[in-house]
């Protein structure tokens, strides 16, 4: 009874709190952050697209957007996806960057028809693949594929821009007027709250699962070629920071503290510090799976947290997953 | 895996409680439930049989007619199995099945000969294995004899070999590609079109090995017949499935998974937005005969019918009983009402996107780059169901807190108890 009392309380105006902050402290400064860094991306390309001077930008661009990547709500409900198309089990991405080089397709002189290309063909994955795997990395600066890079990066650029100003002039609103009258999307702060606390625990699952579990496949048949941008060698970096992203979205929405997350926080850290390949490509033999596999069950631990220390106290659960299905 | 960490959740327990005061009761909506599964996997079943039938009649006879009534044999077949896709991820047993009867996509090169312009991608070596044309294969460094096609080498070695899910040797697509080929047309219309004589053993045999594709069909036929029996006894009285949901305190909250977790992230998501998003046509669902659109509208009665509590089998007899949608009017006609009214909103969307497709804008069309008038079909549809997955999740809150027996509830009062 003590908790519901509390819960009920909690529910009535400082979630409300929690939305506000959660918008404030983390999603509008990570997609504005993301943009900046994506606008550097593209200004970088623009002054030389060869592979090796965009990789600096590159990674720049590609932790920002982490900040704010598990995100499919709102705005990003749809718009995440051209920016992040993985995993790839078809190979779309390679098939589609193949497809417009050999074809020397000129659809990428002009930025809107490219925004009608095939996802897989644009974003962060289209451009892991062209600048880092071999197969196309050496371009000329001249070549076709140079240029490809300097619309990839410009459409980035403004899809980043796109999705910047729709949350922070639009989206926003309708989270911070949950409950309101003319509020269709959201009749209650604690729908608004659920919204957001569903989308915690949807990242937290998805590094588990798909980050570390697609490389990890089966104990007889692991699969390195299928960690996250592993090209890059970003895999090991991109689970740890979309778990220190969830950890920061919750201690906004949160208003109280959270000390029981932050210490399994600190435990994915630990567990993340002992793996010695970051794009996982080592992940066969026995000591380093065990490794990936401890780090899974330390993220896991923060998803415990997060549920005993903020949906049990607001009585929560979370809602439908985007990755939800197969 | 979802299914999982819904069903343990500690909205599980509390929505059992809520529930159990309201006036239509939980286990006649249970009963509801698992009476529409018997008839539509019955149903998916007989359609089948029917599909072997003329499967048997193709390789009697090849012809253009004994092909096309095949084909129509498995688009009947359609209807009723996708309206049973509803129960998947509300059901271990179901789910943990689903993969041997509609995988997808698949990497169709793995069964039959390709055209030059199929792409092997470096995610699956064995996109272009070509059983049919090849005895012996060597797959994940073991040698396989598929000297003789029969449904243990398809379900056991072929299908996910290397345990890579687009490697799909078996179930409903598998079958599809046999029938229609592949679908070479691009974004234009037209489904694949693979000549009868595909299937003619001997003199006047196209496209090679005519035998082999013959017993490959009658072996994946077999199979999916098989399969459906398997699923068709589990709803009957006595069947497992069955059992499992109504002996479950939280079956509603099966049947809410269920509909929330098709409509959302596999419908809308994996199956018609990213399609949409990759301009791909093979990204259709049913992608070698063009049938995706009803695949999508079947989809969607499936949802509306276990909320509504009635199903209409194929022989046009309607099955119905007490619905979820009178246990949620009982609490909150205001939900019900919003419920109703959005199920309804995505079943227009889905009959528009068949009628534009019926009339000749094909799905593929609809998939160009550019193309605003299909793109607004398909998101029609997907929005359609983002927004009913929204009321489906109000529904789970309000069934939970309706009774307000939090007191109690181990979700508040055991927090260890839930969490583990």
């Amino acid at each position: 009874m003590r908790h519901f009392l509390a819960a009920a309380l909690l529910a009535a105006s400082p979630a409300l709190g929690g939305v506000t902050e959660a918008l404030d402290a983390h999603i509008l400064p990570g997609y504005a952050g993301f943009a900046e860094a994506s606008a550097a991306l593209a200004e970088a390309a623009g002054a030389d697209c060869t592979a090796p001077a965009l990789a600096a930008p590159y990674h720049a661009a590609f932790d920002a957007w982490m900040r704010v990547g598990d995100i499919r709500m709102g705005p990003s409900e749809h718009g995440a996806l051209a920016i992040v198309f993985w995993p790839d089990a078809r190979g779309f991405t390679q098939k589609t960057l193949q497809r417009l080089i050999a074809a020397q397709d000129p659809v990428i002189d002009d930025p809107a028809a490219f925004a009608d290309v095939s996802i897989a063909g644009r974003g962060l994955f289209a451009l892991d693949m062209l600048l880092f795997d071999t197969a196309f990395s050496g371009y000329a600066p001249q070549s076709y594929a140079c240029r490809l890079a300097q619309r990839l990066t410009a459409d980035l650029a403004a899809q980043a821009a796109a999705l910047d100003a729709e949350w922070a002039d639009s989206f926003a609103a309708v989270l911070r007027s949950a409950g309101a009258p003319d509020n269709a999307t959201y009749l209650s702060e604690q729908e608004a709250v659920r919204a957001l606390y569903t989308q915690i625990l949807s990242s937290l699952e998805f590094t588990r699962d798909s980050r570390l579990g697609n490389p990890l496949g089966t104990f007889e048949r692991p699969r390195p070629a299928r960690a996250e941008a592993r090209r890059s060698g970003r895999s090991l970096r991109n689970a740890v920071a979309a778990t220190d992203a969830a950890v920061e979205f919750a201690e906004a929405l949160a208003d109280w503290e959270l000390p029981a997350t932050r210490a399994a926080l600190d435990l994915v850290h630990e567990a993340a510090d002992k793996i010695g390949d970051p794009a996982f490509a080592d992940i066969d033999d026995l000591g380093e799976r065990f490794k990936v596999e401890v780090l899974q069950q330390k993220i896991q631990g923060v998803e415990t947290a997060i549920e005993e220390e903020i949906g049990l106290v607001l009585g929560l659960q979370p809602g439908f997953n985007s990755q939800d299905g197969d | 895996m979802n299914f999982k960490t819904l069903a343990t959740s500690a909205l599980a327990l509390s929505l059992a409680t809520g529930v159990a005061r309201a006036e239509t009761g939980a286990a006649d909506v249970i009963g509801t439930y698992a009476d529409i599964a018997a008839a539509a996997y019955g149903d998916s079943l007989s359609t089948a049989q029917a599909l072997s039938d003329a499967v048997d009649a193709l390789i009697a006879s090849p012809s253009e007619a004994t092909l096309e009534a095949a084909k129509a044999a498995w688009k009947a077949s359609r209807v009723p199995y996708q309206q049973t896709e509803v129960y998947r991820f509300g059901n271990a047993i179901v789910d943990d099945w689903e993969g041997k009867v509609n995988a997808w996509p698949l990497d169709e090169g793995l069964i039959d000969y390709v055209d030059d312009s199929y792409i092997v991608s470096d995610e699956n070596e064995y996109a272009d294995l070509n059983i049919i044309a090849n005895p012996q294969v060597s797959i994940a460094g073991a040698d396989v004899d598929a000297g003789t096609i029969t449904p243990e080498l398809i379900g056991e070695v072929l299908n996910e070999a290397d345990g890579i899910e687009t490697n799909v040797a078996r179930g409903y697509h598998a079958i599809e590609f046999l029938l229609w080929g592949q679908d070479l047309n691009g974004t234009d219309p037209g489904a694949g079109a693979r000549p009868y004589t595909d299937f003619v053993t001997g003199d006047g045999c196209t496209g090679g090995n005519c035998d082999r594709r013959v017993a490959y069909l009658r072996a994946a036929t077999d199979l999916l017949v098989a399969d459906l029996q398997e699923m068709a006894a589990n709803w009957d009285e006595g069947g497992a499935a069955r059992a499992e949901v109504e002996s479950d305190p939280d079956g509603l909250l099966r049947i809410l998974t269920g509909m929330g977790s098709l409509s959302y992230g596999e419908q809308a998501g994996e199956r018609m937005r990213l399609g949409l998003m990759l301009n791909d046509p093979e990204e259709e669902h049913d992608c070698f005969s063009d049938n995706t659109h009803w695949s999508h509208y079947y989809d969607g009665l499936g949802i509306q019918n276990v909320y509504l509590g009635h199903y209409t089998r194929v022989d046009g007899t309607l099955v119905e009983g007490p619905a979820l949608a009178s246990l949620v009017a009982d609490i909150d006609p205001e939900l019900d009402a919003e419920m109703r009214a959005r199920l309804t909103t995505t079943m227009e969307a889905l009959q528009a996107l068949a009628d534009a497709a019926e009339g000749g804008f094909a799905y593929d069309q609809m998939l160009a780059p550019g193309n605003a008038e299909g793109e607004a079909l398909i998101m029609g549809g997907v929005n359609g169901l983002i927004d009913q997955t929204k009321s489906i999740e109000r529904v789970v809150t309000a069934l939970g807190l309706a009774g307000i027996e939090v007191e109690g509830s181990d979700s508040l009062d055991n927090p260890s108890a839930v969490f583990q």
